[in-house]
């Protein structure tokens, strides 16, 4: 290597070396703290899908008619009925729709005090239980 | 000033180079990680549900939030029934069967049914037939 050569390398190791950094540590340091708190707690979210269907109306996608799932108050809990039969949670609501046939599908009714929790648990459940025609039917007041 | 110089150059001869390649390396693997959408998010005690896992994961074209006093946020702004309705039609208009109009709805656990019910109801008079109910797996709020 000649000796210019060593020069122009030493000159700009220098001038590198002379780059000020520390604002930009700081500010890249800022980023990954945010992104690692901000990744901790971000929550996984899931989604349940179903179609809605008007009384009278909207989504039909044949002639049978669906199972139809009446979530009503009874005191401070929700209750599940199907026909004559009240069920008091979800697991019992599960165990009764998979005995059921799946082709007519589902329909979910409720009357407007039920919590939406207990509608997202007839739709997990009608889910579970291998409906894949899910609907609700919201009530018209 | 030797004195200060001394020290600059003390300074000067701490190579960074390889830090700074990890430490972008890391907020490169974050930025693409992390869900800037479910960050921007209001915060809502969602259903506690495991939900379906055949959904495919895809970005709703419209996300209503749903409050347990019956308020409808959209981009965590308060938005009227009226206000919802324009803008699913909107949203219809310019969706088509291969890219269909998909109405996310996150609601508060122990919000009444009636709100959702009104909020449907807007919905299904718009053409809207598909939605869907977003969850959590644990006891936690997103």
């Amino acid at each position: 290597m000649t000796k210019a050569k060593q020069k122009r390398i030493r000159r700009r190791s220098a001038r590198l070396g002379a780059l000020p950094l520390t604002s930009m540590i700081d500010v890249v340091f800022l980023l990954l703290i945010f992104f690692l708190v901000t990744a901790n707690f971000a929550q996984e979210e899931h989604k349940l899908p179903a179609t809605v269907q008007t009384e009278g109306g909207g989504v039909q996608s044949s002639d049978l008619q669906p199972q139809i799932i009446q979530i009503s108050m009874r005191g401070t809990q929700p209750v599940f009925s199907i026909g004559e039969l009240v069920l008091s949670d979800a697991p019992s609501l599960e165990s009764l729709l998979k005995t059921l046939p799946k082709e007519p599908g589902v329909a979910i009714k409720s009357d407007p005090d039920v919590p939406i929790a207990a509608i997202a648990s007839a739709l997990q459940s009608a889910r579970n239980a291998g409906f894949d025609k899910r609907s609700y039917v919201p009530t018209d007041e | 000033m030797s004195k200060r110089s001394s020290s600059s150059r003390h300074m000067i001869d701490v190579d960074l180079t390889s830090m700074i390649d990890v430490v972008f390396q890391l907020i490169i693997f974050f930025m693409f990680t992390s869900q800037f959408g479910e960050m921007m998010r209001t915060e809502i005690d969602l259903p506690i549900e495991p939900g379906d896992e055949d959904v495919a994961p895809k970005e709703p074209a419209m996300i209503i939030d749903l409050t347990n006093d019956g308020k409808y946020l959209i981009g965590s702004t308060e938005t009227s029934l009226l206000e919802i309705e324009r803008l699913a039609s909107a949203g219809l208009a310019i969706h088509n069967d291969a890219h269909p109009f998909d109405v996310l709805i996150r609601p508060d656990r122990n919000a009444p049914a009636i709100y959702l019910d009104r909020l449907l109801l807007r919905l299904a008079n718009t053409g809207v037939e598909q939605w869907k109910l977003a969850t959590v797996d644990n006891g936690g709020g997103s």
